[in-house]
Formats: structure tokens, C-alpha cells, sequence
């Protein structure tokens, strides 16, 4: 595993010469990005080794989740090169390959984390562009803030818990797990951390956003499970209610508050965000019940959104660079607003695609948890759709006389790739859903170790 | 002990700094200070690393600041990081210091085994960090306060059993990319500024 980690590093530093010769420079990205998929895809499952005593595991979650996300930095790459060329991205989103790779695989939750740290850090670099004329500094800067703040006291508090004996109060244990609790929220955008989410998602470039919540979104929250499962912690959250209570009010409140503020938006790329802090606050529920469909939804919900997050933010980007200073409209780019509009059933979570199993697990279990929580998950998911049907309605508004495809239709294109992955991943829903749920599996146990 | 009361001075000169490359050079004697802090446990290997990672850190800090006057003028913030920090330190102290029975018994000069000082500095670089950082103004205060808060975490992490040189090289990676970000934001920040 150390060679792909290194393959993409030095990989990383090639792009990062040659990062104005755009030919090269794409070549060199999707070739390293393809060769790393390839060798986490033939690497033997539950393969295991060590860097320097650290230790690291090949799981099945683990390889489904780097095929998804590798797989997304690759379009991602496509549509830069070809439509947006931005010269910071290739090296960054090399860095950000080879940290989300270090992230899955890695068994130790201090290195898990601090790897999650690095590649959270690393996007700062192209959230900036043109800087006399927006805020994208700002917002650069707020991130960096949220990052580093959440990013240290995630880690004091792991480092603290695996120090202290377990004989300790366990007032002392309630306090580290809220404070972890927390310092996820923050990098994680749940409501009511979300003030940087809101800044990035009007100042910054559309890929470099998307790239923040359809690839490092979606890694936070999966180190978030494992390093649950790996600190030894969840027993101490079982046994004290109040940390449940936290982590469910959280993703009630990220999935109410996101889909309230996605109704609201009258922007593409905030409905995307928005809907995408509403899905993750149901992600969040999903865990909270330490139950094996909770845990599955949650992960699937994870996953699924980050691809839809990619597929709308990539559109909407189009979109609006097409329209200049007008408003959006399909008429400039039919193919980025259909893709855009099929964005929107995923984050929804609508049947036939894979979206669908993440979204009925978690709303089935939070029913049975309490009428109450599973009506707010209800609630939170009309509140997307009527947001989704709103910015659909606003694109397709104005119809021209003679449907025209756009020159370099990439987002449209990326867009279709998504959407055939996720039909794909509905029709055949084993092959997702039995990954996530060994980890499942694993999360469970750890809860209860005896 | 007399580690120690280096790092509360030399963080005390750090957010007290108005020119950034002052504040560079303050955050280096910090983490120096910090990471010689023993605790039986100290590493030549692990210092080296770490030191390094603070130079550099330092020096990427000196050379964003480009001038000898470019800083920021903490104000009034000084004193309420200070009064939070102390603050802050005596609660975490408190609450988070494991509960061993044993008697602890610090001097001036020689190692620490039970590990009080390691303590004491780690929540005293935590806590100003995060007074620096959620009442900065910009990208140069916003920096020192992560650095701060990264350096008391290595000093927690320095406690944890396990691969404590992979431990040691990957945080020091983290506080160089730390640093990196914090002055590209601080060049362009400083850009936006001059338009």
C-alpha cells in the first residue's frame, strides 16, 4: 500500500513541475489516479502490512470506498482539464488520492486522523483564485480556521483517551467523546458549524468545491466510523446515553437546518451544498443508532452524496460560467442542466438508484427509534426534493427554440457517468451494500467487545 | 519546570509580536522548548524530527511575511488570550490529568517521568492556540494559533503507546502543511488588502 501512497506523491510533485502544461500534466494525473484504482482493485482482500510500525488493512470498505472516491477524483481531473483549467488542482488532487488512500487503509485512529488533517488542509491552495475580486480568501481562510481548530482537538482528545487508563471518571471519558464529537461537526459542516460550508459554496471554484464535498466530505466521515471503531470509545458512548443524544440532536439539526437552507437557496451550488449537509445530518442519525441498518445507511448516504455532490457542483459551475453574468439556464448548457436535474434524485435518494437503500435504512430505523426523529428525516428529505425541484425549475425556466449541445459538454458527460454508476449500483445493490456491511459488522462488535 | 516557564514566556512574546517574522521566531523558541520538555520517554530521533519541522514551519512564516514591519497588532486579543489560556489550563489540568494517586514530584531542571510538565505545556499551547484562532482578525494570528495548537498536540500524542517515530513524522508533516497554508493565505489575504 506504501507504493501506491508513494506512486501518487511523487506523482503529486511531477504535476506539480509541470502543472502549466495542461497536456501533461492530465495525462500525468489520470494515469497515476487510473494505476492507483488498478492496484487497490487487484490487491488481495484483507491484505495487511506496516509503515514504520504503523499499521494498515486492506478492507472491504476500505477498497469499495477508494475505488468510489479515486474514481471520483477522476472525473473530476477530466472535467478540470478539459473545461476549467486550473493549474493547482492536478498536484492537489494527486495529494488528496494518496491521503484518501492513507485514510481507508490505515488502523491506527491518530495517523487515520492527522492523515485526514493533511488532505483537509492541502484544498486550501485552489479554494483561491482572483482574490482582488471575491472573498474565495476569506472563505479560504475560514476553512483553514475551522479545519485547524477542529483538526487539533479531534486529536488531543484521541490522544488523551488513549493515554488515560480506563479507570478514569467517566465524566473525563463523556468530555473527550464530545469533544471528538464536535471537532467532526466542524470539519464536517454540520449545522450549526456550517458558517465556513455557506462561504466556500458562493466564493469558491466549483471544482476545488467539489472536490471538498464529493471526495473529503464523504473520507471525513468514513475516518469518523473507523476511528469510532478503532479508539475503543464506543463503549463508553453506549453506556452514557448523553453522547447519542449529541451525535442524534447534531444530525437532526444538520438534516432539518441543511434542507431548510437548501429550500431557501436561490443558487445552484449552495442547493447542492445545502442538500448535501442535510444528507449528511441523516447520515449522522444513522450512526447515532449504533444499529447495523443505521450504520449501513450511513455510510451508503455518505458515498452516494459525494458522487451526486460532484455531479451537481460540476454542473452548476458550467452553468453558471455559460450564463456569465445572466442567470443560469439549460439553454446555454442542456447537458450540464440535465445533469444537474439527475444530480438531484440522488441526493433525494429515489429509487432505482443505489441513493435509495442509504436513505430508506436510516428513515426505517430513526422511525423505529422514535416517530418523532424518523417524521424529521421524512421532513428533511421533502425539503431537498422541493429545493431540487425549485433550482430545476429555475434552470429549465426558459426553453430555446432549438435544443443545441454545448461545446465540451464534460459536466454533462460526468454527470451521465455518475448517474450510470448509481442505476448500476441499484440494479446490482450486493455489490455496495455488502462492503459497508462487513463494516457494519465490525462496528457492532466493537460496540459490545465481549 | 524551567522548560516550561520558557514555553508560557516565548508564547506570551509570540502573541504579543506586531511584525509577523518576530512572531516566526517566537513560534520556533515555542515548539524548541516544547519538544525538549522530558518526559522519560524523549527521543533523539523524535526531537530532530520535530525541531526540524519547527524551523521550517518558522521559516515559511519569515519569508511570508516579506517585510520587517508586515504583522498584526494583536490589540486588546492579547490580553484575552492570556487571561483565557490560564484560565483554560487549570480546567483541562483538572478535568484531563489521569487520575494515578501517585505523588508528583517536579524539579527545576531534570526530566519529568510523571509527566505534569508535558501536561501543563500541552493544554497551555491548546488552550492559547485556540484563544489566538477564534480571535484573530486574519491569516497571520490564524496561523499562530493553529501552529500552537499543533505543537500541544504532538505533546500529547508524544504520550500515547504506540509508533511514536511515525506518529512524530506525520504531525511534523502536518505543521509544515500548517504553515504552508497559513502563508499562502496570508500572502493573498495580504494581496486582497493592497488592491
Amino acid at each position: 500500500m506504501i507504493e501506491v501512497v508513494a506512486l501518487l506523491g511523487v506523482a503529486a510533485l511531477v504535476a506539480f513541475g509541470v502543472r502549466k502544461r495542461l497536456a501533461v500534466v492530465g495525462t500525468v494525473t489520470l494515469a497515476a489516479l487510473a494505476a492507483a484504482i488498478a492496484i487497490v482493485v487487484l490487491m488481495p482482500m484483507d491484505a495487511s502490512g506496516d509503515v514504520l510500525e504503523l499499521p494498515w488493512h486492506m478492507s472491504e470498505l476500505a477498497r469499495l470506498a477508494a475505488v468510489v472516491l479515486l474514481g471520483t477524483l477522476c472525473l473530476l481531473v477530466l472535467a478540470v482539464w478539459v473545461d476549467e483549467p486550473a493549474y493547482n488542482f492536478f498536484p492537489t488532487a494527486l495529494v488528496v488520492a494518496a491521503v484518501v488512500l492513507a485514510v481507508l487503509v490505515l488502523t491506527t485512529p491518530i495517523a487515520i486522523y492527522g492523515a485526514l488533517l493533511l488532505g483537509l488542509l492541502i484544498p486550501v491552495g485552489s479554494f483561491t483564485f482572483q482574490v482582488h475580486r471575491n472573498r474565495s480568501a476569506e472563505a479560504a481562510y475560514r476553512h483553514f480556521s475551522f479545519v485547524a481548530l477542529g483538526g487539533c482537538l479531534g486529536l488531543s482528545a484521541l490522544a488523551l483517551s488513549a493515554s488515560l487508563g480506563r479507570d478514569q471518571p467517566p465524566s473525563t471519558f463523556v468530555l473527550l467523546v464530545v469533544i471528538l464529537v464536535v471537532a467532526f461537526a466542524l470539519k464536517l459542516a454540520a449545522i450549526p458549524f456550517h458558517t465556513h460550508a455557506a462561504l466556500l459554496a458562493s466564493e469558491v471554484p466549483a471544482s476545488a468545491l467539489a472536490l471538498y464535498f464529493g471526495v473529503l466530505v464523504p473520507t471525513t466521515f468514513i475516518a469518523f466510523a473507523q476511528i469510532l471503531v478503532l479508539s475503543g470509545l464506543l463503549p463508553a458512548i453506549v453506556s452514557i446515553g448523553k453522547v447519542q443524544d449529541l451525535l442524534l440532536a447534531l444530525g437532526i439539526t444538520s438534516a432539518l437546518g441543511g434542507a431548510f437552507l437548501a429550500t431557501g437557496s436561490t443558487e445552484l451550488r449552495r442547493v447542492a451544498v445545502y442538500s448535501v449537509i442535510a444528507n449528511l445530518g441523516q447520515a449522522l442519525v444513522g450512526i447515532a443508532t449504533l444499529s447495523g441498518p443505521g450504520i449501513i445507511g450511513a455510510m451508503a448516504i455518505a458515498l452516494v452524496t459525494g458522487m451526486a455532490a460532484t455531479q451537481q457542483l460540476l454542473a452548476a459551475g458550467t452553468l453558471e460560467r455559460r450564463a456569465g453574468v445572466g442567470r443560469p439556464s439549460a439553454t446555454n448548457a442542456p447537458l450540464a442542466a440535465l445533469a444537474f436535474v439527475v444530480g438531484g434524485f440522488a441526493m433525494i435518494g429515489a429509487p432505482p438508484l443505489v441513493a435509495f437503500p442509504g436513505h430508506f435504512f436510516v428513515e426505517l430505523i430513526a422511525y423505529s427509534y422514535s416517530a418523532w426523529m424518523g417524521t424529521a428525516l421524512v421532513i428533511a428529505t421533502l425539503g431537498v426534493l422541493v429545493a431540487q425541484l425549485r433550482a430545476a425549475m429555475a434552470i429549465f425556466r426558459t426553453a430555446p427554440d432549438r435544443w443545441r449541445v454545448e461545446r465540451k459538454p464534460i459536466a454533462g458527460i460526468v454527470g451521465g457517468l455518475v448517474f450510470a454508476a448509481l442505476l448500476i449500483g441499484g440494479v446490482q445493490p450486493d455489490g455496495f451494500l455488502q462492503p459497508i456491511a462487513a463494516f457494519a459488522d465490525q462496528f457492532l462488535r466493537a460496540l459490545h467487545p465481549l | 519546570m524551567l522548560l516550561l516557564a520558557i514555553v508560557a514566556i516565548t508564547t506570551l512574546a509570540a502573541n504579543s509580536a506586531r511584525q509577523l517574522r518576530y512572531t516566526a521566531v517566537a513560534f520556533f523558541a515555542v515548539a524548541l522548548a516544547a519538544h525538549l520538555i522530558d518526559d522519560g520517554t524523549l527521543a533523539a530521533a523524535q526531537v530532530l524530527v520535530s525541531a526540524a519541522a519547527a524551523l521550517v514551519a518558522s521559516a515559511i512564516l519569515f519569508v511570508a511575511a516579506r517585510d520587517r514591519r508586515f504583522g498584526e497588532d494583536p490589540g486588546w486579543r492579547l490580553w484575552i488570550a492570556t487571561i483565557v489560556a490560564a484560565a483554560t489550563t487549570a480546567a483541562a489540568f483538572a478535568f484531563l490529568r489521569p487520575q494515578t494517586g501517585d505523588e508528583i514530584n517536579t524539579n527545576l531542571l531534570g526530566p519529568d517521568p510523571s509527566g505534569v510538565t508535558t501536561d501543563v505545556a500541552a493544554f497551555w499551547l491548546l488552550s492559547s492556540g485556540i484563544a489566538i484562532l477564534l480571535t484573530a482578525r486574519g491569516a497571520v494570528r490564524g496561523s499562530l494559533g493553529a501552529l500552537l495548537m499543533l505543537t500541544g498536540t504532538q505533546l500529547l500524542v508524544q504520550q500515547v503507546p504506540g509508533p511514536h517515530l511515525a506518529l512524530t513524522l506525520l504531525l511534523s508533516w502536518l505543521q509544515v502543511v500548517v504553515a504552508l497554508a497559513g502563508a499562502f493565505l496570508i500572502v493573498n489575504q495580504r494581496a486582497a488588502r493592497e488592491a
